[in-house]
């Protein structure tokens, strides 16, 4: 669905409403941004593209006074200023929705909309506040609930709490981050309608995404950002997939279809390598997260779980890997049930896990190198034997792993949160696909990491296919799904919604489904 | 007095250093800093409040330079945990030992000495007529209004009823949050902490010009770390809090009547009932309900250095 | 160009660099400390002489020495391998109180030649020191609930109960003290001087502990168990067991530091008995960050700064003082470790 309202004509000589000048930002071993310049109209929805890595965030915390510029200048409505706090961004009419809430999770809605707020009343009770949130929700057309805590919201009413906080201050640019990652394709097209109301208003949006699709779709101009610095700007009407791409990534990037199996390559199995039989799982906080799922994953096959982050995806890799034991039903792996949940059991029958935030779970960032490549091999040798740990061998071990993923080591006996975090990321895929000979359970595999790694990684996710694993892949781009799944099911608060071929999907279907509608016809 | 009567009048008076102690704890964990310092300051505290008054007799002239002593040393601690961001347990842990140990010094001149002026009594009128509670609480000191009274009905308003106390709180829960609002995350927790630190030391003086009074070497016996234990089981808030403290000071006054009465246990082992106590009110209630661990919840950012400009 | 220049923190401290950070902490604050005593009256310079005089200046005062580095050793090893699992233990005071009392009790009611009871009293010495920080370990394991508090409040249970028996029931009613118990007949034979075989014994602990927590397959588990038990959870590993048992055996080393104490060094119960063994035993494994091995050294130099004080006490120093400069030390060193993150870097424009 395209925009059809032209973005408003402007008077000649109209300063823009932000302008960045040769920013430069540095941490440590890393330049974040060199030389950028960026200019936002009034009026105008502005999307800042790049890959996972190219500067954008950053820019934009700079913009919005949470990070201070090594060099540049920041240029608001003409006039020069210094953003000493995020204080000072508000006040200039700047206001940010982050990719990771920056929400009190234990506090209301309405006290977080009020929160560091110079208009909230000194005397503040709960019902003050909350009557005043119904106020401004109605203002700026914003479904809320004021009474309601944080953690009991689901991520797309989170994403319109923090609008509203934006809103509410009375913001002249909106900068959102990566916004529709958590939102199914019904609420993605509510926001971008609503974004167009703000822009139409005379208003600015900055929109960072590295959706090409959805940029196209949504913005007036488009900046590229690569290797943190710019590439270039374009009026969006100028631009097509191929063209951004190849700016984005400053190469040619071939997407070969993954589906196609080359010669030689192991057949899908007839029966199922790995089966979840109507299990139920409670989450961390007690309550049910899974219900009822049944699923089969089959060797030499790659099985898609669509939806949007927080419908069970944690659980169901919990379930699949043995961290968590099912409240009810059976898990049977070739077809013999298991009798108890232990991660350590799986793994030994060849279950691997790339766990969905690896660089906390699936890491002891304090522990070296070594400790952390051979922790799904420790118990074996040459790494341990009769009960002997061999720190030799397990520097050897580490070695390969690091060899195969391609990640530089200075020395493995450093913390391995010395190294970056794409490099954490790659050594703990690898580590797991050594292990993965039945199933490989990859969670987000493709977050934090750019064009040329993620290619990397589904090409490896692909050949463990063809070597016979069966594969679970979780994932919330629709467009890596699509590309790689032999199967798609959907996963929505906790049910499988439904289990789709790949060769008949349709994706208004899935977007359905991933919001909670029931399938209309049942497919295998 | 009857034996009710006195055990509560006893029970207020012993409290109150726990109280005070655990008030000050709240406003430094509100804001996400976990304080382990309490006992050392409590200790400066106490042995401030005695020198103080044995060089001009007057109590509330001590209790005050108690509470400027306990904010220098808090401002020591928020300078190192909050600015420099360094370990606060190793911190805390350091202020106990310098403050205790810096304390024993000191106090060395002055141990044994009955404090040279003490608070006394005031009785409110009316409300001092009261059956029980009126010898108990209404014919007590100032200090005992202060912080049974004033004080938590004070912080309790001020935590969750107006914007500074919602500011705060978010500091404590999710700094990063709290920043990107605009919050003065470190000024608060640096004003926090040390407002906290001075309430511990008042704590002390409390214990040197009201309770015992006078000082000696280990006097403070560990009350400080009961009352960072109290906080937790009060779930951070402050009325809970002087009432958790309030609780204790009857433990300790049912050991003195125990003793006075001849009860056939140990004044040793009387003794341990506060130790014991505690153990128990932070063990317990966690096995007893599981609802109990998210409503006695510590903010969500405790004990978390704050780094903004950090990947 | 100074424009170019700027501070960076670093995810991890260069290991040389944190050392670093330790020494100038302890330098810093023993300069601290002087000048307190100079502003004081005392002559700084004079009394570091004095110190190091009556401490190396004869094999008494080195004997001395190394009866102080006993029990560091050993409190300091029981935090470091509490440590290991994530633990504070900050209770070895209680349980070292612990320790003390049961070999007590096993000294002075069993009786047996000394080549039985010994063994008896070291064993019960550790359970004592088990059964100490029993509670606090199952509370965190089953509930969550943290063991810096609760072992804490033991420490202060156990003096009195150590206070009550040594003046009450156990007191010595023929010799002059009434507030010790009798002499326990069996003692620790001595290793050389004064000197007991609690000091290698004590290092061979330490080193062993260091060996296994290296080359084990336990020992990697514990290590991982320690640095992140969720990683360690995913990796299937049985984290409530190994916080059990590693905290326990915590207990048990500063439960047998106590018997140490007992069998081979002062021989009577009494109330003081700890010099604060237990708290000093955080700093010692602070300062050796944690590393079995490391806390030999750095109980080495707490044993020094130790006995500096008792030396001093002649000179009005008090042990309270000595306990201040540890903290300040302890002080010192948790923001040297924060500042050891930190590097000036140029930039490249």
């Amino acid at each position: 669905m395209n925009d059809t309202t032209p973005s408003l004509p402007l008077p000649p000589g109209t300063p823009p409403l932000v302008q960045l000048k040769g920013i430069a930002k540095y941490f440590p071993g890393v330049i974040a941004n060199q030389d950028v310049d960026l200019d936002v109209m009034p009026g105008e929805i502005h999307a800042l593209l790049g890959e996972n890595g190219a500067g954008k965030s950053t820019l934009m915390n700079i913009l919005t006074g949470i990070y201070r510029p090594n060099a540049g200048e920041i240029i608001i409505d003409g006039y020069a200023k210094e953003f000493a706090s995020p204080l000072d961004a508000i006040a200039a009419g700047i206001g940010m929705v982050h990719q990771h809430f920056k929400l009190v999770q234990a506090f209301t809605v309405a006290e977080n909309i009020h929160l560091g707020w110079d208009k909230t009343p000194k005397r503040a009770s709960a019902q003050k506040l909350e009557a005043r949130t119904a106020e401004l929700a109605a203002k700026f057309n914003l479904q809320v609930r004021p009474g309601a805590r944080i953690n009991e919201l689901s991520t797309g009413e989170q994403q319109r709490v923090e609008i509203l906080r934006v809103l509410a201050r009375e913001a002249r640019v909106l900068i959102l981050d990566e916004p529709t990652a958590v939102l199914t394709p019904a609420e993605a097209r509510e926001l971008f309608k609503a974004l167009r109301e703000f822009r139409n208003r005379g208003n600015a949006v900055i929109f960072i995404s590295h959706k090409l699709d959805e940029v196209l779709e949504i913005s007036d101009r488009i900046t590229i950002l690569r290797g943190g610095r710019k590439i270039a700007t374009e009026q969006a009407e100028d631009c097509n997939p191929r063209s951004l791409a190849k700016q984005m990534v400053g190469r040619d990037i071939v997407l070969a279809d993954m589906r196609q199996r080359p010669v030689g390559a192991a057949p899908i199995s007839s029966e199922p390598v790995l089966r979840l039989d109507t299990v139920s799982a409670l989450g961390e906080t007690g309550l049910s997260a899974l219900h009822g799922v049944t699923l089969d994953v089959f060797a030499g096959e790659i099985i898609g779980i669509a939806g949007v982050a927080g419908n069970g995806q944690r659980e169901l890799s919990q379930v699949l890997t043995g961290i968590r034991a099912p409240s009810s039903g059976r898990i049977l792996i070739d077809g013999k049930p298991v009798a108890r949940a232990n991660a350590a059991d799986f793994v030994e029958m060849g279950i691997g896990h790339i766990p969905e935030d690896r660089l906390h779970s699936g890491l002891a960032p304090a522990l070296s190198v070594t400790i952390n490549a051979v922790m799904r091999e420790y118990k074996k040798p040459p790494v341990t034997t009769a009960g002997l740990y061999r720190p030799g061998a397990a520097t050897t071990l580490a070695k390969d792993i690091a060899g195969v993923a391609d990640v530089a080591v200075p020395d493995f006996g450093m913390p391995i949160r010395n190294l970056s975090g794409g490099n954490q990321q790659r050594l703990v895929a690898r580590r797991e696909m050594r292990i993965a000979n039945k199933v490989l359970v990859a969670a987000y595999p493709s977050r934090g990491l750019d064009v040329g790694a993620i290619n990397t990684m589904l090409k490896y996710i692909v050949e463990l296919r063809d070597a016979g694993a069966g594969i679970v892949l979780i994932s919330e781009e629709l467009e890596e799904l699509l590309n790689l799944s032999d199967r798609i099911a959907v996963l929505y608060e906790g049910k499988i919604m439904g289990v789709i071929d790949n060769d008949k999907v349709d994706i208004d279907e899935i977007g359905l489904l991933m919001g909670g509608r029931q399938q209309t016809k049942e497919v295998a | 007095m009857d034996l009710l009567t006195g055990l509560f009048s006893t029970a207020f008076l012993a409290g109150g250093v726990l109280a005070l102690a655990a008030l000050g704890e709240v406003l430094a964990e509100r804001v996400g800093v976990v304080n382990l310092g309490a006992e050392g300051l409590m200790a400066m505290g106490a042995i401030t409040a005695i020198a103080t008054v044995t060089a001009t007799p007057y109590p509330m002239l001590g209790f005050l330079a108690a509470l400027v002593v306990g904010a220098l040393f808090g401002m020591v601690f928020a300078a190192a945990t909050v600015w420099l961001r360094a370990n606060q347990v190793l911190c805390g842990l350091a202020l106990t030992l310098m403050g205790t140990g810096l304390a024993s010094t000191i106090g060395r001149s002055y141990s044994g000495m009955p404090a040279r002026a003490v608070f006394e009594r005031i009785e409110i009128p009316l409300l001092s007529q009261l059956p029980i509670l009126g010898k108990a609480l209404f014919s007590q000191n100032i200090l005992v209004y202060l912080i049974y009274i004033i004080l938590p009905v004070a912080l309790h308003y001020l935590l969750f009823k107006t914007r500074h106390g919602l500011n705060l709180r978010a500091v404590g829960e999710n700094p990063a949050a709290a920043d990107a609002a605009g919050i003065p995350v470190n000024a608060i927790r640096f004003a926090y902490v040390t407002a906290g630190s001075a309430l511990a030391a008042g704590a002390g003086a409390y214990l040197t010009l009201a309770f015992v009074p006078s000082w000696s070497d280990g006097v403070v016996a560990g009350r400080g770390w009961i009352a960072v234990a109290l906080v937790i089981f009060a779930g951070y808030r402050p009325i809970p809090a002087v009432m958790s403290g309030l609780l204790f000071g009857l433990i300790t006054a049912l050991g003195f009547v125990g003793q006075a009465r001849g009860w056939p246990v140990a004044p040793a082992v009387l003794s341990m009932l506060p130790y014991l106590g505690t153990i128990a009110l932070i063990i317990v209630p966690v096995l007893a309900w599981q609802r109990m661990r998210r409503v006695m919840a510590a903010p969500a950012a405790l004990g978390e250095p704050y780094f903004r400009d950090v990947r | 160009m100074l424009s170019g220049l700027r501070l960076q923190r670093l995810p991890s401290a260069h290991p040389g660099i944190a050392l670093g950070a330790r020494v100038a902490a302890i330098l810093l604050a023993l300069l601290l400390a002087s000048i307190v005593l100079e502003i004081s009256g005392a002559a700084p310079l004079e009394l570091g002489v004095q110190v190091i005089s009556a401490t190396f200046g004869s094999t008494y005062g080195i004997e001395d020495l190394c009866l102080l580095l006993i029990p560091l050793l050993m409190t300091g090893l029981a935090v470091a391998v509490g440590q290991q699992i994530g633990a504070w233990n900050i209770g070895a005071e209680g349980q070292f109180y612990a320790g003390a009392f049961s070999a007590t009790a096993i000294g002075l009611f069993v009786p047996g030649p000394e080549i039985l009871i010994l063994p008896l009293m070291f064993i019960a010495g550790a359970v004592g020191g088990m059964i100490w920080i029993l509670v606090p370990t199952l509370a965190r394991a089953y509930a969550g609930v943290n063991e810096l508090i609760t072992t804490l409040l033991l420490n202060f249970v156990a003096a009195l109960m150590v206070y009550y028996v040594s003046t009450g029931p156990w007191r010595d009613r023929v010799g002059m003290s009434n507030s010790a118990t009798p002499r326990v007949k069996a003692e620790i034979p001595e290793f050389w001087g004064l000197v007991h075989w609690g000091l290698p014994l004590g290092v061979l602990m330490a080193i062993g502990f260091a060996l296994v927590l290296s080359y084990s397959k336990w020992g990697y588990e514990v290590r991982l168990s320690g640095s992140n038990p969720s990683a360690a959870k995913y990796a299937g590993i049985p984290v409530r067991r190994h916080i059990i048992t590693v905290m326990l055996l915590s207990g048990m080393v500063a439960g047998i530091a106590g018997m140490f104490e007992i069998a081979g060094t002062v021989h009577r119960l009494q109330g003081g008995i700890s010099n604060n063994f237990g708290y000093l035993g955080i700093m010692v494994a602070v300062l050796a960050r944690n590393s079995c091995v490391g806390v030999i050294f750095s109980a080495a130099l707490m044993a020094l700064i130790l006995n500096a004080g008792i030396i001093l006490q002649t000179q009005g120093l008090t042990t309270s003082a000595v306990l201040a400069i540890t903290g300040l030390i302890l002080f010192l060193t948790a923001i040297g470790d924060e500042l050891a993150h930190y590097r000036i870097t140029r930039i490249k424009i």
